[in-house]
Order: C-alpha cells, then sequence, then structure tokens
C-alpha cells in the first residue's frame, strides 16, 4: 500500500481537487472519498490534509462555507470554483502526460 | 497571480490578519471536528471510544502542530513573524549588555558624523534655494575683453541698454549695497540698505508682507523717495507697527517714505546675514549721483532667464550686446565685454567641491564602524551556532533564521542610529561656531527632516551591510558539526576567513583617511606658515564709514582721517597706526584696477594690465612692516597740491618693469572719474598676500589716503595694550571727533586672518578627527579579531606550550598573524591612498596628493597602532596555563 506521503505536493492537489469537483463536502468527507474510491490505496494523513486544503483555498481554487450537515452537525464545507476548475484541468492534463511517459518506459522490452 | 485570484483571496488573508482569533478559532473547530469524526468511525467499527480517540489523535498527528502548518499557508504570517523576530531581538540585545553597548557607541559614532555632515551638504547644497526657479537666475557682470575672470560691476547706462535690447530676459534687475545711517526713530544706528533697481523685486518674486515693494515709477531720478523695510528691522525698532506704512523715516538725513515690509526670510543674495531697508539706487546719496556716470560701474546685475532659454544662448547674446556696446561708447566700454553667470553656481560654486570630499571622508568612517560591528556579530553568530542550529532541526527555515537575525542586525542599526542622530544634532550645534562664516546658508544648518530621513536609510543600510554577512555564515553553518559539544569550533574556519578579511578591509579604509588628514594636515601647516608679507601680530583693525550726509566731499574724508590719526597718535600705546583701504585679505573683497605705463607703448583697450589697488596713510607700511625695497615710503609732502605718486609692489616691478628702474616712471590709474590720473612711482615694497594666504602674491599699487581719499577705511593700530583698551582707544579717538560716527568690526587682525582661511582649518579638523576615529576603531578592529582568534586558539596554544613551544613563540605566532592582516591592509590602502588622494590635490597647497613624507609616517603610525593592538591578546596568549587550556574545550 502506498503511502501518502510518498505522493509529490502537486499531485495530492490535483486530488484534492479532483473529489471536491465531484461535489462539495468536509474535510473528513474528502479523506473517506479518496480512500473509498481508489481502493484504499491513495489515503492522505491527517497532518497533510488540512494544511493542503488551506493552501488551495489560499490559491483561490476551493472556497469555504460553514454549513450545518443533514444531521444538524456544523461543518466547514469546501466547493470548487471556477478558477479551481480550471487548475484542475491543468493538473490533470500534466498528469495525463507524466503518466504516459513513464508507462511508456516501464513498458520498454528488455533484451 | 492574476487579478481574478485577488477578488477571492484578499478578503481570506485579510480576514486572516484582523480576525486572527476568529480564524483561530474556526482551525480549531475544523480540526477537533475532524478527530470527533474519525473517533466515532472507529468507534462504529468496534474499538473503545477511549482507544478511538487516541488513534484518531495521533493519526492527526498532533493538533498544534497541523495547525501551525495550516497558518503557515495564510501568507500573511511574516507580520506575525516580524513582531515575534523583533522581541526575539530585543531579548538577545538585553542579554548582552556589553556587545549591544559596545556596537551601538560605534555604530552611532559612524552614523552620528555621517548625518552631521550631510546636514550641512543639505543646508548648503540640496536645499532648494529661496527664489522660485532659482536655476534661471543668473548674475550679469562686466569683463574685459581678454579677462574674462575679472568680474566688475556693470555701469547704469549699459545696464538700461541691456534692458532695452536684451530678448533672452524676461526680467533684469541690479542691485549694490551701502550703509546709511537711520534717525528719528530712538538712537542713530546703521541700517544696511540694498540700493536696488525696482525690478529686482517681481525678478526674485518676492511677496511684501505688508504693503508694498518698489514700483517701476520709484526708480525714476528725481522721483519721491520710498522705502521697503525689512520684518526685522520694522519689529526691533518699530515694534511692528502696523501705522508705519505711510510714515517716513530719515536715511542719511532725508526722509523716505515707508510702503511696504518684506518677510524676514527675503534676503538677496541668498546667505547675506543682515537687510534692512531697501531703497531705489537712484535715490541712495553715494550712488545716486554716480548712476549718471557711464564709466562707473556700481551695479551688480542679476537677470532671470526665459523658460526655454539656455546659457550659450544668453551668454551669445551677450556678447553681442557687448560689442555693441563698445563700438557706441567706445570711451567707457571699448575693450569690455557682458558676461553672465548661473546664480546657483556662483553661490555654491566653491563649497561644493570640497563638501563631497568631506562626505566621502565620513562615509569611510561609517563604513570601517560597519566592518566592526560586522565582526563583532560574527563572533557572537557562531558562538550563538548551536542554538540556530537547533533552531533549524525544530524545523524552522534557514530564511526564517535568516530574517530573525536580520532583524535583530536591523534593531542595532536602528538604535545606533538614533544615538547617532543625537550626536549630529549635539554636534553640530558645538561646531556651529567654528563653521566657516563665508560658507552661505550657515543659519539653515540643522538636523531637520530630510537629514532625519537621511539618518534613517544610512541605519538600515549599515544593518544591511554588518548584518548579511553573519546571517548567511550562520544559516549556512554545518547542522550536525554545531550541534555537538565543540562544534562550534569547526564551524570557525570560514567564519576566521570572513573576520580576517574584514579587518584588512578595515585597515585599508583607515589608511586611505589617515593619508587624507596628513595631507591636509601638512596643507594647513603649509600654509599658516606662509610668509603674509606683513606682521599681524597685536594689530587690530576697526572699520569706519563716513555718511555721506555729512562727509560729502573729499576734502572731508581727508581733514577727518588727519584728525582720526593725530588723535590715536596722541594716545599712549596706540602711536603705531594707521588707515587703510582695503586692508590685505579684506573680508569685503580687494579693488582691481587697470592701469597703463606712460611711455610704453598703448595697448589695445581690454588688454591693460589690471593690479590690485589700495589707498593707506604715510605711515602704513611702517606700521605693517611691510619692508622697503627700494625708493622711499609715503610722507606727509604728498598732499593733493604736490605731484600724485604711487608706491608698486615687488611682484608688479618684476612683471611690468623687467630689467628696468621702475622709479621715477608714471602710470596711470584710479576710479573713475580719474581713471587717467598720471603718477609717479616713488617706492617699491615687499609683496603681500593680498588674496588669501594659499595664493600667490599679486601686484599691488598703493597711492597716499591724502591723494586718494575715501568714504571709509579700516584703522589698523599696533600695540602691546590689552585688545579691549585697543577698542575703546579707538573709539574714544572717534568719538572725540563726531560722537555720531559708528565704529564698527573691531576685531584683531589675526583673527581676520584666520577668517580668511576658515575653510581650510574646518576641513583639515574635520578629516583629522575623522581619521583619528578611523584609526581608534580599526585598531579596536584588528584587536577584536585577533583575540578572538586567540581565544578559539586557547587549546591549540595550550597544547602548543606542553609540547615545549617557548613563550617567546607563542607571542611571534600571534603578533605574526596580526601583523599579516596589517600588513595586506596597509599594501591595499597605500594603493587606494594614492588613487583616491589625487581627487582633493586641489585642496592641497605646497603638497603633493603623493607626498612621500605624509605616506611615510601614516604608515609608520598605522603599524604601530596595530602593533599596540595586536600585543596584547598575544600577551594573554603567552600566559596561558597548558593545564587550564588543555581541560576546557
Amino acid at each position: 500500500m502506498s503511502r501518502p506521503a510518498d505522493l509529490v505536493q502537486g499531485t495530492l492537489d490535483m486530488l484534492l481537487l479532483k473529489i471536491l469537483a465531484l461535489e462539495p463536502m468536509h474535510g473528513f468527507a474528502v479523506c473517506q472519498r479518496l480512500k473509498q474510491v481508489s481502493g484504499d490505496i491513495l489515503q492522505v494523513s491527517d497532518g497533510s490534509l488540512y494544511p493542503a486544503l488551506h493552501k488551495l483555498e489560499q490559491e483561490g481554487w476551493i472556497t469555504a462555507e460553514w454549513k450545518r450537515s443533514v444531521n444538524g452537525r456544523r461543518a466547514k464545507y469546501y466547493a470548487l470554483t471556477r478558477l479551481g476548475r480550471r487548475q484542475l484541468e491543468k493538473e490533470a492534463d500534466q498528469w495525463g502526460r507524466l503518466s504516459n511517459a513513464i508507462t511508456r518506459v516501464v513498458k520498454l522490452r528488455e533484451a | 497571480m492574476r487579478p481574478e485570484h485577488w477578488r477571492y483571496t484578499i478578503p481570506l488573508r485579510l480576514r486572516s490578519l484582523f480576525r486572527r482569533t476568529d480564524a483561530d478559532q474556526e482551525l480549531d473547530e475544523e480540526l477537533w471536528d475532524h478527530v470527533q469524526r474519525k473517533t466515532e468511525q472507529y468507534v462504529a467499527n468496534g474499538m473503545a471510544w477511549r482507544e478511538a480517540r487516541r488513534v484518531a489523535l495521533l493519526e492527526m498527528g498532533g493538533v498544534e502542530q497541523t495547525k501551525e502548518k495550516c497558518r503557515e499557508t495564510r501568507r500573511l504570517n511574516w507580520i506575525q513573524d516580524f513582531v515575534q523576530d523583533l522581541r526575539y531581538g530585543f531579548r538577545m540585545l538585553r542579554q548582552s549588555p556589553g556587545f549591544t553597548a559596545v556596537a551601538v557607541v560605534t555604530l552611532a559614532l559612524g552614523i552620528g558624523a555621517n548625518t552631521a555632515i550631510f546636514s550641512i551638504v543639505d543646508a548648503v547644497l540640496l536645499q532648494t534655494f529661496a527664489y522660485p526657479d532659482s536655476d534661471q537666475l543668473v548674475l550679469i557682470f562686466d569683463v574685459p575683453l581678454h579677462q574674462p575672470h575679472a568680474l566688475s560691476g556693470i555701469s547704469y547706462r549699459d545696464f538700461s541698454q541691456c534692458r532695452e535690447q536684451s530678448r533672452v530676459f524676461s526680467e533684469m534687475a541690479g542691485n549694490s549695497f551701502h550703509d546709511l545711517t537711520l534717525t528719528g526713530a530712538g538712537e542713530p544706528s546703521i541700517v544696511n540698505t540694498a540700493d536696488v533697481t525696482p525690478q529686482i523685486f517681481p525678478l526674485l518674486r518676492a511677496k511684501p508682507l505688508v504693503g508694498r515693494t518698489l514700483l517701476p515709477e520709484d526708480g525714476k531720478q528725481g522721483a519721491a523717495p520710498v522705502a521697503v523695510i525689512s520684518e526685522n528691522l520694522w519689529h526691533g525698532r518699530f515694534g511692528s507697527d502696523p501705522a508705519l506704512i505711510g510714515q517716513s523715516i530719515t536715511l542719511d538725513m532725508r526722509p523716505f517714505t515707508v510702503v511696504g515690509i518684506l518677510p524676514a526670510s527675503f534676503r538677496y543674495p541668498d546667505g547675506a546675514p543682515r537687510q534692512d531697508v531697501w531703497i531705489s539706487i537712484a535715490q541712495d546719496p553715494l550712488f545716486g549721483p554716480r548712476l549718471s556716470q557711464p564709466g562707473s560701474r556700481v551695479l551688480a546685475g542679476i537677470g532671470r532667464l526665459k523658460p526655454g532659454i539656455s546659457l550659450t544662448q544668453a551668454q551669445a547674446e551677450m556678447n553681442t550686446l557687448g560689442t555693441r556696446l563698445a563700438k557706441e561708447f567706445p570711451a567707457e566700454d571699448s575693450g569690455m565685454t557682458i558676461r553672465i553667470e548661473p546664480y546657483r553656481q556662483f553661490v555654491v560654486g566653491d563649497v561644493q567641491f570640497p563638501l563631497l570630499i568631506l562626505l566621502g571622508a565620513v562615509g569611510l568612517v561609517l563604513l570601517i564602524a560597519c566592518a566592526n560591528i560586522a565582526n563583532l556579530l560574527l563572533s557572537r553568530a557562531t558562538s550563538r551556532g548551536r542554538e540556530i542550529a537547533l533552531r533549524i532541526a525544530l524545523g524552522a527555515g534557514r530564511a526564517r533564521i535568516a530574517r530573525q537575525l536580520l532583524t535583530e542586525s536591523a534593531l542595532l542599526g536602528l538604535l545606533g542610529g538614533a544615538v547617532g542622530v543625537l550626536l549630529a544634532a549635539c554636534g553640530v550645534w558645538s561646531l556651529r561656531p567654528l563653521l566657516p562664516s563665508d560658507v552661505m546658508r550657515i543659519n539653515s544648518i540643522h538636523v531637520g527632516g530630510s537629514v532625519l530621513a537621511f539618518a534613517l536609510l544610512l541605519s538600515l543600510a549599515a544593518a544591511l551591510a554588518f548584518g548579511l554577512a553573519p546571517a548567511l555564515l550562520a544559516t549556512l553553518s554545518d547542522l550536525p558539526a554545531n550541534i555537538k559539544e565543540g562544534g562550534e569550533r569547526t564551524g570557525q574556519r570560514s567564519g576566521q576567513h570572513v573576520r580576517g578579511f574584514l579587518a584588512i578591509a578595515e585597515i585599508s579604509l583607515a589608511m586611505v583617511l589617515l593619508v587624507a588628514g596628513g595631507l591636509l594636515i601638512r596643507s594647513f601647516a603649509l600654509v599658516t606658515s606662509v610668509n603674509s608679507g606683513f606682521d599681524p601680530k597685536n594689530v587690530t583693525e576697526a572699520e569706519i564709514s563716513l555718511p555721506q550726509f555729512q562727509y560729502a566731499t573729499p576734502q572731508q574724508w581727508t581733514t577727518f582721517s588727519d584728525e582720526l590719526l593725530a588723535r590715536l597718535h596722541a594716545q599712549p600705546g596706540l602711536r603705531d597706526s594707521a588707515l587703510a583701504a582695503p586692508l590685505p585679505m579684506d573680508r569685503q573683497g580687494e579693488a582691481t584696477m587697470a592701469f597703463s605705463i606712460v611711455g610704453d607703448s598703448p595697448l589695445p583697450a581690454g588688454r591693460s594690465p589690471t593690479a590690485h589697488y589700495a589707498t593707506v596713510s604715510p605711515d602704513y607700511f611702517r606700521m605693517m612692516r611691510i619692508p622697503l625695497l627700494l625708493g622711499r615710503f609715503f610722507s606727509d609732502q604728498d598732499s593733493p597740491s604736490n605731484p600724485q605718486v604711487a608706491i608698486i609692489s615687488e611682484t608688479l616691478a618684476r612683471r611690468y618693469f623687467p630689467s628696468q628702474d621702475p622709479l621715477g616712471r608714471q602710470m596711470r590709474f584710479g576710479f573713475p572719474p580719474n581713471s587717467n590720473v598720471s603718477r609717479e612711482i616713488v617706492g617699491i615694497v615687499g609683496d603681500v598676500r593680498d588674496v588669501a594666504l594659499s595664493r600667490k602674491p599679486v601686484p599691488m599699487m598703493y597711492v597716499p589716503f591724502a591723494q586718494a581719499p575715501l568714504y571709509g577705511g579700516e584703522v589698523v593700530v599696533r600695540s602691546s595694550l590689552s585688545a579691549a583698551s585697543v577698542a575703546a582707544g579707538i573709539r574714544q579717538a572717534v568719538r572725540s571727533i563726531d560722537k555720531n560716527l559708528p565704529v564698527t568690526d573691531i576685531e584683531s587682525l589675526d583673527d581676520a586672518l584666520g577668517q580668511s582661511i576658515s575653510q581650510e582649518r574646518f576641513r583639515t579638523f574635520l578629516v583629522g578627527s575623522f581619521s583619528a576615529i578611523a584609526l581608534a576603531l580599526a585598531a579596536v578592529g584588528i584587536f577584536g579579531v585577533v583575540a578572538y582568534s586567540t581565544s578559539q586558539r586557547t587549546h591549540e596554544i595550550g597544547i602548543r606550550i606542553a609540547l615545549g613551544a617557548g613563550r617567546q613563540e607563542i607571542l611571534r605566532l600571534i603578533l605574526g598573524q596580526g601583523m599579516k592582516l596589517a600588513l595586506f591592509g596597509l599594501g591595499i590602502g597605500v594603493v587606494a591612498a594614492f588613487l583616491l588622494t589625487r581627487l582633493m590635490s586641489s585642496l592641497l597647497y605646497g603638497v603633493s596628493a603623493a607626498d612621500p613624507v605624509t605616506f611615510a609616517s601614516v604608515t609608520v603610525i598605522l603599524l604601530t597602532v596595530a602593533l599596540t593592538a595586536c600585543y596584547i591578546p598575544a600577551r594573554r596568549a603567552m600566559r596561558v596555563d597548558p593545564m587550564v587550556a588543555l581541560r576546557h574545550e
């Protein structure tokens, strides 16, 4: 199981943005969703999640709002902004190119 | 970041800045909420609540640390960091009061000296002149065609012609000065009167406080006499009475109607010490009649160039006008032309360069001070190495640490700057009487707004200069080595190099300053030891000015002077007295006149030789101990009814009568309208330095006062009596002839001469002091480096001694290290001094900028001081007890 700490900081941002692109949710939910969607492979440590979320907020890619959830509990909900969507597309693009390149190298026939 | 970003992020950042506690609370809530949810999830999976909570907290990795990381993402953190740095810096400085005191004092000396000099530069050079658009102002002179440096005034006729015909000036005016006697409202007093053409007020954009200034009609001959008085006079003499406008005052026994008051700040020229009254020059009792004499060049001209007109354009037009005037009025103007000079240049020209040299010198002192402090900081930084390494290990970024160290330096800089400003203010206040009095605008030298801004900038720049190196060095230090005990020593290597380099730099800078100071001191010594041509010891001078209304004719002037000299001679102790106008190196300037030699082929006009002129009483030469070389002195025989005679100086004889006997020849010269009077040369006297001690003697011609009287002059008395008794005696003699006549400017001739070299003296004193400070600082610097390195090497020295090294050997080791630095510095300093002192060769008299005597003596002084500075730590090293040294780290 790859530890989330091995993730390059940039890919963490991209993953978080994508999760939030699905729907606005609070930090805990983001963490859960990522784990679930990736089949337990990608897990963000709590200590890195929140600083990353706050940084995304500083950059203007997500906004935050305190809302009451379904069961009446208060939580800080994050949502993707228009800028964030553009950033997500850009990063996904970069990631695609990078992973293709790596795949090509790995798939080379050995002599 | 693109603008759209800002819309989202600025409110966010502002919020976190201003409502820090709110943002903090939210962060807290958010993280604890996460922990809570996680706990619930684990509980739902079957864990005990306590265990679930523990795991959840562990997974969070420490709520506080996470919070800090979140906070760090908010980039406005830097302000909070800065405040923290400041507080930490203050604490650090307070913890080592010795270091702080030394650093602050060193810095205060450097910054204070710079601020003081800058305040002078600011007042004299930088502040905008009192008149708006003063760069359009030019002074207008008449000069002989082939001697463009012999500036003289212009005649009223030429002035009017210029005004009519010139197209480059938006306004032209002229002025002169006279002291008139104000009577009527209280005691009679002398008022300094500016005789002006009315256009000077709009030209200088002068606005009256009350009433009006002069109008063009007031300038015409025969107009009703009116006067404008200064605010100071209005206040002092008339009690600021608003009803004064329209009333009449009496100047030299003539009534003038007061029409306006000018503010106290208005003067012409810019730095004139005192101005009381302005009247139209046509109304002046002395100059008024001279206006119609076309050869009488009484006006000092000033003009304001039209916008867009360049100096060259204007000068070209003046040349054309000059030629036209010479052709139209050959009797007075042939051979002359008109020359203009920018007003600003004229006023500050002489002073600019020496002031800049001073600024450079004092800048060097500051550099040395900064190097010293950098050294101090370096030694502190390496001893704080462990503290810094720990902080890095605990997660502080290197940039953060460097920032904190720089903040500490900035604090030090500002503290030093504050004390420095205080020092500067005291310095300026106490130096003011020493300042050369002919420096313009001396009254506006004070530590004001722009000077404080300069001090602030300088403090910060200095802080950066001395703080950068230690900060960089500290953060680049090797981490593991520093945390270990004794690891500090290994971190010394690069530090030691830098410190050695700094010490070398200090010594070379000090060398440059010392050479400059030495050169100036030698030059000043030479100037003061120069033979002035006369003996000023125990001589008192006093100025007498005969008011026009009482003494209108030359006969009255002669009668007065004869009577005065007789009364002086009658007083015991004052027998050695004479009258002269002007005296050598007179503050009010010299009289220059063209002359021609009868019998020589006539020279074209404008090419006549000129010489300095003085009218003297017969005993003058004897009294001043000016030697007679040939012929005779003046005597009572030389009266107006006898043939006109003259005495010439040695230089004049040698230059214009080469290998001939001048005695018996005739010369033509004189004040208009007597410029063609021929006088027989009856004697040759020794040269006198007439212009300045540092200038070679000029050709001089003397006439007897009886044959060429003036309405005023200087009384000179040589006496062994006290200065007060002499002054009283002179006053008494004058009063016994005319009780209303004031005697002004009584001072010893030595003092007056001192004034003529006051600029040199001031410069020499300042640069000498700076070099002394620099030497002290450099000595401290080299002492610091050697002492520190020695203390760090205590261990090594202990080993050496234990292994059998003699004490002398240790001494030589340490001394050698120090002297190596000193010699390097000396070498660089000599080269630098050689290159740089060439810049100030114009300030030196009789000494070349590469004077070997100065260089040699300065080298000796510097080496001696360096040796002494190294000796103390060397002796301490000698006495190291190897047992003690080996035991400690």
